[in-house]
């Protein structure tokens, strides 16, 4: 068994121009946590999801490797976090996407698979290397079917 | 460090002094490049004095200033307990409230915070605090953090140099010479408090009085509750009062007879008492290990290797030919050899580590009391060399590594700090300083 016996052949896509406003209506309305970004041809570019939004309307300074340890005295209103998302709201998702999401290839083992999907706690991309295609996502529920119905 | 001469024997029929020689050119010139940490270039090049043979183990061992890293390390351990309290934080965002949240008072006070900060503790760890906090303030503020960081570089380098303690050359300098906390403040502290004044007033010309924030951003800033930024209360009376402990035992450091070194560590362990003694022994175990852990200890390994390395070029009368030269250079006048030493140290300091530069140039000076008619007067050199290379820090990116620090913080929030722009501007304020201090060096000394 391998990633590709598991993965959901067609994700739902987000393409790099779609803007933070879009890509953040549609992850809400379905309650996705991750997307993939994929180019028109069909390369996987990165994933957009919860984390990058919430990123996206706390301070940057928060996120500094090494900086604030305590962050108790800063006091915000949803009001200012909001005031924060709306700033870069029409910024296409690419200039801040993760690049760096952990990737499997369609052949990975099953189990390598899914201490992966363990450890990261999100959708897993599965993306043919060399081409750099996406071919399909794995989610906590579609392994979590399969493996219940086997 | 004093120089006791031995027999030296070297290997392949080597003369000490070139060999010596050579090794403590190469050391630099590694240490320069930076192909390979520091700390490990250094142990290697004393290893290498030792196997060399131009120094025995034990004559190594005379030419390491316990002094320098006793303060050195006490005072890392005091400062690595004491931030986990939340106090710099607090000073920082305390500050900005202090003046309304106005970009340019906050831009002064920070300053301010950083250089008195700097002056009782050590720079790397003031701005590791202060820097985060000042981004975090930025950003709500939505300006550029870069007058800000660029402020508080300056700001370390130049109250750094205020005190013994305040950076690594002073600490070397004091130990070298037995010069005690009140020497420094009343010989250097003076000068830094017209340097500091100074050098803002570039910064305001130049971005101070173009800064704006809108009032809904500044109010995001009042807004911070900087008690909440106290973690642990106890801690920070414990700290306060070690602190104030260490700091009243320098100011009587000759009345006491005691040494800083000593000063510092037992400071160190009447925190640890102070923090340990409610704990398990479990507890206690992994606290004191962490504690320790905030030693740096690479920069301390640093030192032990150049101590023996300068030592070793040393015994074998180098570095008394290099005095004669410099005062042959200078025609043996003491004001032109101090004005020198200043100068040279400041730009040296810009461009390479200014703690090798400092632990060659103290045996140097010290070689040339002959001239000057005895070791008493020769201050006005040791206090060119203190402010050139305490000052000098200021004149590029990596002229000190509280700069790289911040360099590194604004590097990872996305707006970094080049090495050129800053140097185009850093290097003529820092030569300003430098002026200033040799109209002061002038007038007092000479």
């Amino acid at each position: 068994m391998t990633a590709k016996s598991v993965m959901d052949p067609h994700p739902c896509i987000l393409n790099p121009s779609d803007t933070i406003k879009t890509a953040a209506g549609y992850i809400m309305e379905h309650r996705y946590r991750n997307l993939p970004v994929v180019s028109d041809d069909g390369v996987f570019l990165g994933v957009f999801g919860v984390n990058c939004l919430l990123r996206l309307v706390l301070p940057k300074a928060l996120f500094i490797d090494k900086g604030l340890d305590n962050v108790g005295f800063i006091h915000e209103s949803l009001h200012d976090l909001h005031d924060r998302l709306r700033e870069v709201e029409n910024e296409p998702i690419s200039v801040c996407m993760r690049q760096d999401a952990p990737t499997v290839s369609p052949d990975t083992p099953l189990v390598e698979t899914l201490l992966l999907l363990y450890q990261q706690r999100t959708s897993i991309p599965v993306v043919v290397q060399g081409s750099g295609k996406l071919m399909g996502m794995i989610s906590y529920f579609d392994v979590g079917e399969k493996i219940l119905s086997a | 460090m004093q120089a006791t001469h031995h027999t030296a024997e070297v290997i392949l029929g080597l003369d000490p002094a070139w060999y010596a020689g050579t090794l403590f050119v190469i050391t630099y010139l590694l240490i320069v490049t930076e192909r390979l940490n520091r700390a490990i270039i250094s142990l290697t090049a004393a290893c290498l004095m030792i196997l060399g043979g131009v120094l025995t183990q034990e004559a190594a061992f005379e030419g390491v200033d316990f002094n320098t890293l006793g303060l050195l390390t006490g005072m890392m351990v005091i400062v690595g307990i004491t931030k986990n309290s939340g106090i710099f934080q607090y000073l920082a965002i305390w500050s900005a409230k202090r003046v309304n949240a106005d970009p340019w008072g906050i831009l002064v006070m920070l300053m301010i915070v950083t250089a008195v900060l700097s002056a009782l503790l050590d720079n790397v760890t003031t701005v590791l605090l202060i820097a985060p906090v000042t981004l975090l303030i930025t950003d709500s503020l939505k300006l550029s953090p870069y007058p800000f960081l660029f402020g508080e570089i300056f700001a370390s380098n130049i109250g750094g140099t205020a005190t013994l303690i305040g950076d690594p050359p002073n600490i070397m300098i004091g130990s070298a010479l037995g010069l005690s906390f009140n020497d420094f403040l009343i010989n250097l502290t003076p000068i830094v408090l017209v340097i500091l004044p100074l050098t803002i007033l570039p910064i305001y010309l130049i971005w101070g009085r173009k800064l704006y924030a809108r009032p809904e951003h500044r109010q995001q800033v009042m807004n911070y509750r900087e008690l909440d930024a106290i973690k642990d209360v106890v801690l920070l009376k414990q700290s306060l009062f070690v602190l104030a402990l260490v700091i009243t035992g320098f100011i009587m450091a000759h009345d006491i007879n005691m040494q800083p070194a000593t000063i510092a560590m037992f400071g160190a362990a009447v925190l640890l008492v102070l923090t340990n003694l409610a704990k398990s022994a479990e507890e206690q175990s992994k606290q004191v290990h962490r504690s320790f852990c905030e030693v740096e200890w690479t920069t301390i390994f640093f030192f032990i290797g150049l101590f023996i390395v300068v030592y070793g070029v040393e015994t074998t009368g180098l570095l008394e030919m290099l005095a004669q030269r410099v005062l042959d250079w200078t025609g043996g006048d003491m004001s032109v050899t101090a004005i020198a030493i200043l100068w040279v140290s400041a730009v040296a300091s810009a461009i390479i580590d200014n703690i090798p530069f400092v632990a060659t140039m103290i045996p140097l000076i010290k070689s040339m009391a002959g001239t000057f008619g005895g070791a008493e007067n020769l201050m006005p050199l040791w206090w060119s060399l203190a402010l050139g290379s305490c000052l000098g820090g200021n004149g590029s990116l990596i002229g000190a590594s509280a700069n790289l620090i911040v360099a590194g913080f604004a590097e990872r929030s996305g707006q970094p700090i080049r090495f050129l722009p800053f140097m185009l501007m850093a290097f003529p304020l820092m030569l300003g300083s430098i002026a200033v201090s040799t109209i002061y060096v002038y007038l007092r000394y000479l």
